[in-house]
């Protein structure tokens, strides 16, 4: 069923973005991984067009959110059906809306419920 | 001004020497002078006196030969006739002396009458050689000795008048001497009176300044006396503990109230030498050369007080002795060290949020490692996969320890207690400290720290630490008041200055504003909002800073902010406890 799913992993953590790809290859996703949000907009840019986009708030100058709020405005068909945002910071009233994301997760995170959340947001859409 | 006062004074020590000098020659010329009068006086005295005696000599000759001749006419016996020849000869003798001999010459208009006296010769001398012949004739005698009395009567009159004009012109000398003899006791007198007066003048002027000279001596003992009583009374009045020292003895001289109170009312107790040594051994030299103390003094009661003061030389009762000033801090020292912590809890409390950030990276690296190892377990080549996946959960964890390290060294109570410790490190923990939220903030930190790993400092090192994550802080919450600051770094910077230690923090985040600068290092100033800073942190790194007997300065420069620490470099590595 995810065969011809890929997602798109941008985090300045290099050990916490290798193990999400190690994860999310290892459920059957084509993963693309990357350190700083300007390489995974390139990206973007450059037609990866993945299922899901996975992104730290904080990566470097260039936030997850911008790099969110970037990819919104690309064209429909490079845009991610998924868009997903995580965060150190422990939130008190955010919501995954505040971010312009449609799921928000505080770290750590426990992997199999983000990618159980993932399936179902894919499903219900 | 300064020269011609010194003229002044000059001339003022040069003049008794002068009045001495006037004096004395005053004194000699007086008594030349007197000595001169003298000698004039006797001589003319004399000259008058004896060219008086000729004139009157041959005036009295005169009128012997008169009478001679006068007596014989009325009785013309051999013996009246002898008698007027014998007349005749003294008279015609006593001529020639009144214009020949030297007495004779003295006399007035002498010159003038020469040649009148000298008729007179050849008419005495005509009646002299007649005289034989009227002796022995027969003639009568009467007529001719009246003739002849006759032929004499002008000469009578001429030496009359060289007498009376002798006795005129005596009677002037005389005058003159006497006027002299009046005069000479006149001048020396006036002399004798005008070097007296001097010298009066010059005792007069010296013991004058004699008396000054004593009552400013007087008047210098008095201020020294009241001096020293006023001094005494500000010692004894004085809170803090002062106490004279004899440093050669190490005994103390004296002691003031507080003094007695804070270590002994007896001058032997031994605490007092222990005091001595302790402060002679830790006292240190100020930037300004003065000798300051700060020791911490265990009392025999085994309370630990910590004093601060200075040492400084001072004449106690006429000998070199050591004043020493000492201030109880103990108490000041706490507050301090409370309002540090309670600095330090309030940076802890604004960073929890960014502490449990940082926190939550190697969790999240944890628990993906542990997801993927589960994964693993059922693989074939499970024990390599789950090894390595361990050792990364024990890389995060040890990650998660040294921020919970870092969390709980901060939030230490700080000891207060001062110790030799190596800088380097100190600033790494600071820079460490800070590193996740500079991450945050997309600030660079740029280390540069150009110092030994084992250069030696005395102080507190968890204070210095705190001291310097508050300024890296506020380097970090002025880039977050300007964002579009550029570049966004902070250089933390150390090298050696002139045997001390330069510690600067540097940033690029557009520096201080002038009023804050003004206030800087006072506390409660802050431009931040309420719960985002209590403007403490500059306050008490000036505290702690000079505890630590150094200097921190503020300067705006390159478009940014930069705060100086200049710290002195310890001279043993050695751990030595003071204040
Ligand atoms: N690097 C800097 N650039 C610009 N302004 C600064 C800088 N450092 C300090 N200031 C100014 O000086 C003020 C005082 O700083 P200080 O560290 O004493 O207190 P604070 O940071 O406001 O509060 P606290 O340190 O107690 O949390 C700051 O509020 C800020 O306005
Ligand atoms: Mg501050």
């Amino acid at each position: 069923m995810s065969e011809d799913q890929s997602i798109l992993i941008c985090d300045d953590e290099a050990d916490l973005a290798g193990e999400l790809g190690e994860f999310f290859s290892a459920c059957g996703w084509r993963t693309i991984v990357h350190l700083g949000a300007p390489d995974a907009l390139e990206a973007l840019h450059a037609g990866a067009a993945p299922t899901c986009l996975l992104t730290d708030l904080r990566v470097g100058h260039f936030s997850g959110a911008e790099l969110v709020a970037a990819t919104r405005r690309l064209p429909a068909h490079l845009q991610p059906r998924v868009y997903c945002l995580m965060t150190g910071h422990v939130l008190d009233t955010s919501e995954a809306k505040d971010f312009g994301v449609d799921l928000l997760y505080v770290k750590p995170i426990d992997p199999d419920m983000v990618l159980n959340d993932i399936q179902k947001f894919l499903d219900g859409a | 001004m300064i020269f011609l006062s010194h003229n002044l004074r000059a001339g003022w020590r040069a003049w008794p020497t002068a009045l001495c000098a006037v004096t004395f020659s005053l004194f000699v010329a007086t008594a030349l002078l007197y000595i001169s009068e003298r000698k004039e006086q006797a001589l003319l005295s004399e000259s008058v006196t004896t060219s008086g005696w000729v004139a009157y000599q041959a005036q009295l000759e005169y009128v012997k030969t008169d009478d001679a001749l006068k007596r014989a006419a009325l009785r013309p016996d051999a013996e009246a006739l002898a008698d007027v020849g014998l007349r005749l000869e003294i008279l015609r003798s006593r001529l020639p002396l009144l214009y020949g001999s030297e007495d004779g010459r003295m006399l007035p208009e002498i010159d003038a009458l020469t040649p009148v006296l000298q008729r007179f010769e050849i008419v005495l001398d005509g009646m002299i050689d007649a005289m034989p012949a009227l002796e022995s004739g027969s003639a009568p005698k009467e007529p001719i000795l009246k003739a002849w009395s006759s032929a004499l009567a002008p000469l009578g009159r001429e030496l009359q008048s060289v007498l009376m004009a002798s006795v005129a012109y005596n009677n002037n000398l005389f005058e003159r001497e006497r006027s002299l003899s009046e005069q000479p006791t006149l001048v020396p007198l006036a002399l004798l009176f005008l070097s007296g007066s001097t010298l009066i003048i010059l005792m007069l002027t010296r013991a004058r300044r004699d008396r000054e000279h004593l009552r400013a001596v007087e008047a210098a003992r008095r201020a020294v006396t009241e001096m020293e009583r006023n001094l005494r009374g500000v010692v004894q009045a004085a809170p803090s503990a002062m106490l004279v020292v004899d440093p050669a003895e190490r005994a103390v001289r004296f002691i003031n109230p507080a003094a007695a109170e804070m270590v002994h009312p007896s001058l032997d107790h031994p605490d007092w030498t222990r005091l001595i040594d302790t402060s002679l051994e830790e006292v240190q030299i100020g930037d300004d050369g003065g000798m300051i103390l700060r020791i911490a003094f265990a009392k025999s009661g085994g309370d630990v007080v910590s004093l601060r003061g200075s040492l400084c030389p001072v004449m106690w009762e006429g000998r070199p002795q050591m004043l020493m000033v000492l201030i109880d801090n103990s108490r000041t020292r706490d507050a301090d060290l409370q309002l540090i912590q309670a600095a330090k809890l309030a940076t802890l409390g604004e960073m929890a949020t960014a502490i449990a950030h940082e926190l939550n990276q190697p969790l999240a690296v944890i628990r993906m490692a542990v997801a993927n190892a589960h994964r693993h377990l059922d693989a074939a080549d499970a024990r390599e996969a789950v090894a390595a996946k361990l050792d990364r959960v024990t890389t995060q964890v040890n990650r998660a320890k040294r921020i919970i390290d870092q969390v709980r060294r901060y939030g230490r109570q700080p000891s207060g207690k001062a110790a030799t410790f190596a800088l380097r490190p100190t600033l790494e923990l600071a820079a460490g400290f800070v590193a996740e939220q500079y991450r945050a903030c997309g600030i660079r930190l740029a280390l540069q720290l150009d110092v030994p790993a084992d250069l030696a400092i005395l102080g507190d090192r968890d204070l210095l630490e705190h001291v310097i994550v508050n300024l890296l802080i506020n380097a970090r919450d002025a880039f977050e008041q300007r964002a579009m600051a550029r570049p966004r770094t902070v250089w933390l910077r150390a090298r050696l200055h002139d045997q001390k230690v330069l510690v600067e923090v540097e940033d690029m985040a557009g520096g201080i504003s002038e009023e804050v600068m003004a206030h800087l290092f006072e506390p409660f100033s802050t431009t931040k909002p309420a719960g985002a800073g209590a403007g403490l942190g500059l306050s008490l790194a000036r505290s702690v800073v000079r505890d630590m007997n150094g200097h921190i300065v503020a300067e705006n420069m390159r478009n940014g902010a930069c705060i100086t620490l200049l710290l002195p470099v310890a001279r043993t590595p050695a751990t030595r406890e003071a204040a």
